[in-house]
């Protein structure tokens, strides 16, 4: 066991400077989510929740979220199994390309969208006069926005996955009879489904926040492409109760997430 | 009815042109150091790698030909591999590992789970079916590993340091259990390793690979008797010397003269040397001994008793002495001692 080596010596203490600034930065997260709370109408939180316009966003929210992290799997997995895999010219620039949304402003990412995907847009317009498809003003606008910010999480974390998996369990598998996809299906698959599940999570968590790429590309129609966080922007000034119990939800939502991967992200000093 | 193989690869530092038959009456092992090729020559022969010239061919068929292009894919080969480390599927349990091959050729749930458990208890493990890789024991593990590539019935059953994962302590009873299926299953076997014990007892024909060549091939009884290597000797403790013999005296390259009772043989030579026929002295002797020269000590191995002492010299050599005789010479790293051979014991025969 490594265990002794890590022991800390007896009586070290960290110096009192650092004690005090750290506890600014403690006190830096914690006094947000303290505000929230007291501000909280406990005994009214079922009624602002069940209010139609947080109904209406709450469901949204789910339906939008859960579309994304599944487009984004449908699309994710393939990119990540590219990238992680096949040695191709440009590798780096679509890895940068998958990235971007990553660091863009979302504002900006829903800016960018409009002119892909808007009714003038580069792609936009073609589905609109072909197909008579809008994605603006539209559910499926927010499901795109939400998979366009939400994608790079999955898409990272499964190409991290992929190229930690021992391949030649994969060579084994070929040896005992099993074609291309039966490989991924039955040795690949098992093995990134740690990996799948983390990279899936951090993209719905990513997708139920998602904020200014939803309002600047799909716009803010109740029931249609207002989402929680969106009501909660726009319910602040008229029904702060609703906001804050909204607020409430995703707060729980994100804590929740966190728990599900705390093994895979923050491993405990003992393991 | 067999295995007929010539293997041209060049990966990385290596540069393999290896020609390797075996037949259905055999085990072959092919034998060499860490780094000769031995794996590589494993993945070709299962169809994980390509030749880059030369072909394999399994009871006729072709499987990989550089020169034709025909080339057969891994999965549609007719073997069963076991890997170093069995690489058993972590999430499958012992049974599902077995049945795998059978459910990737089509054969139903049911009847490919029947088929494993009755493997498994083939190999002694019927009350492990259930258990997950991770709660095996290694060698329950290799076991495991073997019921799944023989549950496909392969014409071509292929090995990858089978005990190499190991310890001691169980390796020698559960090479005896493998030497008894090995000797159980009909098709052809090759199995590659590093350790001298392990090709010894498994196996009945040898393929030295050094460096990506073949350095020897035989019987295990052949190869130790007459090593045609270092490598070979060194692993069945003799002193091995190439030369050209004139008359009973054997001229190595760097010009020392070995002497021989062997006066008939002439022209290139390998001369063997027991190292327990190896004499050492403090001072120069004299007397009836042929070959005499001065050494330095390079290398102690105490063996239990005895003790192998490593020369550098005319002729590198190592002797065997009696942990007694060690004693009283001093024998230690740095030491100048004179080596002595009778003729008698230098055995020559034909390079």
């Amino acid at each position: 066991m490594t265990g002794q080596l890590h022991t800390r010596r007896p009586g070290r203490r960290a110096p009192l400077f650092v004690v005090i600034v750290a506890s600014v930065g403690i006190a830096f997260f914690a006094l947000p989510l303290v505000g929230l709370l007291q501000r909280t109408p406990w005994s009214d939180l079922w009624s602002d929740l069940s209010s139609e316009q947080a109904r209406e966003a709450l469901r949204l929210s789910l339906v939008c979220s859960i579309w994304a992290t599944g487009l984004a799997v449908v699309l994710g997995v393939p990119l990540a199994w590219l990238l992680a895999r096949v040695d191709f010219v440009g590798r780096p620039l679509v890895r940068a390309l998958v990235l971007l949304p990553l660091v863009v402003p979302p504002v900006v990412g829903g800016v960018a969208l409009l002119f892909a995907f808007g009714r003038s847009g580069l792609v936009g317009e073609q589905l609109y006069d072909l197909f008579g498809i809008q994605l603006t003003f539209n559910t499926s606008g927010a499901i795109l926005a939400e998979t366009f910010v939400a994608m790079p999480f999955l898409v990272i974390t499964v190409e991290a996955g992929l190229r930690s998996i021992d391949t030649r369990y994969e060579d084994a598998a070929a040896t005992l009879g099993a074609g291309r996809w039966t490989t991924f299906r039955r040795v690949t698959l098992p093995f990134l489904a740690p990996s799948l599940v983390a990279g899936a999570a951090l993209a719905w968590a990513r997708a139920l926040g998602e904020f200014g790429a939803t309002i600047t590309f799909a716009g803010n129609i109740q029931g249609r492409t207002q989402t929680m966080p969106l009501a909660v922007y726009l319910e602040l000034e008229s029904n702060p109760e609703s906001a804050i119990a909204l607020s409430l939800v995703l707060i729980a939502v994100s804590i929740l997430v966190l728990v599900m991967l705390r093994d895979r992200w923050f491993p405990s000093p003992a393991a | 009815m067999m295995l007929d193989a010539h293997l041209c690869i060049q990966v990385g530092a290596l540069d393999l042109d290896v020609e390797l038959q075996a037949g259905d009456d055999e085990v072959v092992a092919v034998l060499g150091p860490n780094g000769a090729g031995k794996t590589t020559i494993l993945r070709i022969l299962a169809g994980l790698l390509r030749v880059d010239a030369g072909y394999v061919r399994l009871d006729e068929v072709v499987l990989d030909d550089a020169g034709t292009g025909t080339y057969v894919v891994p999965e549609r080969r007719p073997i069963g591999v076991v890997f170093q480390e069995y690489l058993l599927f972590p999430y499958l349990s012992a049974r599902d590992n077995v049945a795998f091959g059978l459910r990737t050729r089509g054969v139903p749930r049911r009847e490919a789970r029947q088929q494993a458990d009755l493997w498994l208890d083939r190999v002694g493990l019927a009350a492990f079916a259930s258990a997950k890789p991770r709660s095996l024991s290694g060698g329950q593990a290799q076991r495991v590993a073997l019921a799944r590539a023989l549950a496909t019935s392969p014409r071509l059953l292929l090995l990858d340091e089978p005990l190499a994962a190991l310890d001691a302590g169980t390796r020698a009873e559960i090479r005896r259990d493998l030497r008894h299926h090995l000797a159980e299953f009909a098709g052809i076997r090759v199995m590659v390793t590093h350790d001298p014990i392990d090709a010894a007892t498994l196996a009945d024909r040898l393929i030295v690979i050094e460096d990506g060549r073949v350095s020897q091939v035989g019987t295990v009884s052949e190869v130790s008797a007459h090593p045609r290597s270092g490598y070979v000797a060194e692993l069945v403790g003799l002193n091995l010397y190439r030369g050209t013999a004139t008359r009973g005296a054997i001229s190595l390259p760097n010009a020392t003269i070995l002497e021989t009772g062997d006066t008939q043989l002439n022209g290139d030579v390998f001369a063997a040397v027991n190292p327990r026929a190896v004499a050492l002295y403090r001072d120069e002797p004299h007397g009836s001994p042929r070959n005499r020269w001065r050494g330095t000590v390079t290398d102690l191995d105490v063996l239990a008793d005895r003790v192998r002492v490593r020369l550098d010299g005319a002729a590198p050599v190592v002797a065997e002495i009696t942990a007694a005789a060690a004693h009283d010479l001093d024998v230690q790293p740095g030491a100048e001692l004179w080596s002595v051979v009778k003729a008698t014991d230098v055995h020559v025969y034909p390079a």
